[in-house]
């Protein structure tokens, strides 16, 4: 590695010390307490997939550059020089993490892991090592939000082929627009992910609830906060904020993705709105009895997968319960504590980077299909889009036999006049 | 050879000392002066007061009880220890009403207490040769742990011999005159300290100490003081 780019690394480095992460690169005591909690070396015995290696990856660089014990003595800590090598090390570490922050309940200090690979992961950027597709898709949800006029077209021609599927799970009063769009003064702005699955429930489900409601132009997903860049995530953000601001919308809606939602929620600061997850609101609607669901629908037994991006790390765990109870009389837990739950194993950008990771995904996440098994459900209910496909393709290959449904499609499809 | 032990018992003292003090400023300056995290680091669902619970955490080590029982008995009883140890290190230097609620010898629990602390570091120090903890272990973590053990161990010497085997040479006494001496900048070796039997007991856990106080600032011993902003951003 030339000293330029060394040079500019340390830069990117020394950017992302803030008060809580050098609280975090300093105090590690390595007590081995977190080597249980990631589902990556629960599966695998591996060490280096334990959350203290993996930190320590990042936190050799900080002593060699960032701390005196690093220049005066090296050895004491194994502080290490920033070389071709260690970003090699810094992938594997960053994309075997899913960013669940399990192993910050079991740190007796609280360490944030995600957050110390955030360091690698923008390290990587700044390599340009980082996944390519990562940085490809947020390129172009940037893209789209400088050229909306370009992309309007189409998308309103799209949205309007899925009305009829909407109509299906819900039949609006004759006048009313099935999914409203660009709706100045809307009480809520609803942001979905590009595909049908995403908007076709929540809207039958709003319509039923008669929101005052319009549909976000933009894709809730944030893969700028999957790669790590501060600088993408902030702007494919801020394509969405801006829209909620121009339409003076009093709720933001994030549809059912952990990432979008939790970034959304803790990193907009404060705004003339809320946020809200899809969950929360519809926990609400039936809370204030705007709308009623039919028991009868579901019959099997159903479990509850919490995303981790939005249970533990966004604290949305009891409206999931409340939703189910009034879906189901048959449902199991997965784990007597929700923090505590496995990770699917998707998280982090890995469903994002498809088949590439796949193998990694089922062999780091048998723990988590062990998890499923032993709840005996047939319904494997879950409200975040990664941990949907990362739960199929678990189902698939460890023969589960269950039925991965998002909440929010259950909740559509249980909808009472 | 008296030069090398006035040296380890004077100037390296006040050096430790210094380097001990400064060191942890600097250091919390440093971090204090780092703009705070924009977004909460909190994990959920939350339990309020959040202080009270990060202080939980923090003194009760919960999560450890829970994931690893027998290592989280030893870091209990390694923490009173050090705690008490501590206070009885008070008490060489005046007399406070407060610890004397319970009336006692200096030092605190009849020798007990060091060979506590003794048996938690030499059970801290095993456990880090075993898998997992070895892969994430660094030289610095034996590093500190065999120089605290080392510490305890001849000052733990110093008060089994007095407690146990009657050793009357080296007093409670001559450690409070020679600590004393420190305090008011005028440096006395009382001479029991450095020519009775057991001196050599005193001057190698003088030195071991300075050497821990020294490493203290740069070293992950930190975590004493950050644990408990630490767990307050867990709990957010």
């Amino acid at each position: 590695m030339d000293e330029k780019t060394k040079t500019e690394l340390l830069t990117l480095f020394k950017n992302k010390l803030n008060r809580a992460m050098r609280y975090y690169l300093d105090t590690c005591t390595r007590c081995g307490v977190c080597t249980k909690a990631c589902h990556a070396y629960a599966s695998t015995g591996q060490v280096r997939y334990t959350s203290a290696y993996r930190h320590e990856l990042v936190r050799r660089l900080y002593k060699k550059y960032f701390k005196l014990q690093g220049k005066v003595w090296p050895a004491a800590g194994e502080a290490k020089v920033l070389e071709d090598m260690t970003i090699k090390e810094l992938y594997d570490a960053a994309y075997s993490c899913t960013g669940c922050r399990r192993c910050m309940v079991y740190c007796p200090f609280g360490i944030d892991t995600q957050m110390i690979m955030s360091i690698a992961k923008l390290l990587l950027v700044g390599a340009s090592t980082e996944p390519e597709l990562l940085t490809m898709l947020a390129d172009m949800s940037i893209e789209k939000g400088k050229s909306m006029d370009v992309f309007k077209e189409s998308f309103l021609t799209g949205i309007k082929k899925l009305e009829g599927q909407v109509v299906e799970k819900w039949r609006s009063e004759a006048g009313e627009t099935v999914i409203p769009i660009d709706v100045d003064g809307a009480d809520l702005l609803y942001v979905a992910l590009a595909g049908a699955h995403s908007i076709i429930p929540a809207a039958a489900v709003f319509n039923a609830a008669g929101e005052h409601w319009t549909l976000s132009f933009f894709e809730a997903v944030n893969f700028g906060a999957f790669v790590g860049d501060p600088t993408r995530t902030t702007l494919i953000l801020d394509r969405i904020i801006s829209e909620a601001k121009r339409l003076k919308v009093k709720e933001v809606c994030i549809c059912e993705c952990g990432t979008a939602f939790r970034v959304m929620k803790h990193l907009t600061g404060p705004q003339p709105f809320k946020v809200s997850s899809i969950t929360e609101v519809q926990a609400r609607y039936i809370r204030e009895g705007r709308i009623r669901l039919d028991k009868s629908i579901v019959s099997d037994t159903v479990t509850y997968h919490d995303p981790c991006q939005i249970a533990r790390n966004g604290g949305i765990i009891d409206e999931a319960r409340y939703i189910l109870h009034h879906l189901t009389d048959n449902y199991t837990e997965m784990t007597k504590e929700p923090k505590y739950n496995w990770c699917c194993g998707g998280g982090g950008g890995l469903v994002a980077m498809g088949e590439e990771t796949l193998d990694f995904r089922m062999t780091s996440s048998s723990i988590k299909a062990d998890q499923v098994r032993k709840t005996g459900a047939k319904i494997l209910s879950t409200a975040c889009e990664n941990c949907h496909t990362q739960l199929g393709d678990l189902n698939d290959h460890y023969k589960l036999g269950v039925d991965v449904k998002f909440l929010s499609s259950m909740v559509a499809d249980a909808l009472v006049r | 050879m008296q030069t090398l032990i006035y040296i380890i018992m004077v100037p390296m003292v006040y050096a430790a000392a210094a380097i001990f003090v400064v060191g942890i400023i600097i250091r919390l300056v440093v971090l204090l002066r780092a703009p705070a995290n924009p977004s909460t680091l909190q994990i959920y669902p939350e339990k309020r007061p959040k202080w009270l619970w990060a202080i939980h955490d923090t003194f009760l080590f919960p999560t450890v009880r829970r994931h690893k029982p027998v290592l989280w008995v030893f870091l209990i009883l390694f923490h009173i220890a050090f705690l008490l140890l501590f206070i009885g290190h008070l008490e060489l230097f005046a007399d406070f009403q407060l610890t004397q609620i319970i009336a006692h010898d200096i030092f605190l629990g009849q020798g007990f207490v060091g060979l506590t602390l003794s048996i938690c570091l030499l059970f801290f120090l095993f456990r880090r040769i075993k898998s997992p903890v070895r892969e994430i272990s660094v030289p610095e973590d034996y590093l500190l742990l065999l120089l605290l053990f080392l510490t305890v161990l001849f000052g733990s010497q110093m008060d089994w011999a007095r407690t146990w085997y009657e050793y009357g040479e080296l007093t409670v006494e001559d450690y409070r005159a020679y600590l004393l001496s420190l305090v008011v900048l005028k440096p006395d070796l009382p001479f029991a300290t450095t020519f009775s039997g057991h001196s050599f007991m005193l001057v190698l856990h003088i030195f071991f100490a300075n050497l821990f106080l020294i490493f203290f600032p740069f070293s992950q011993l930190m975590h004493s003081i950050l644990s408990l902003p630490m767990n307050k951003l867990r709990r957010g």
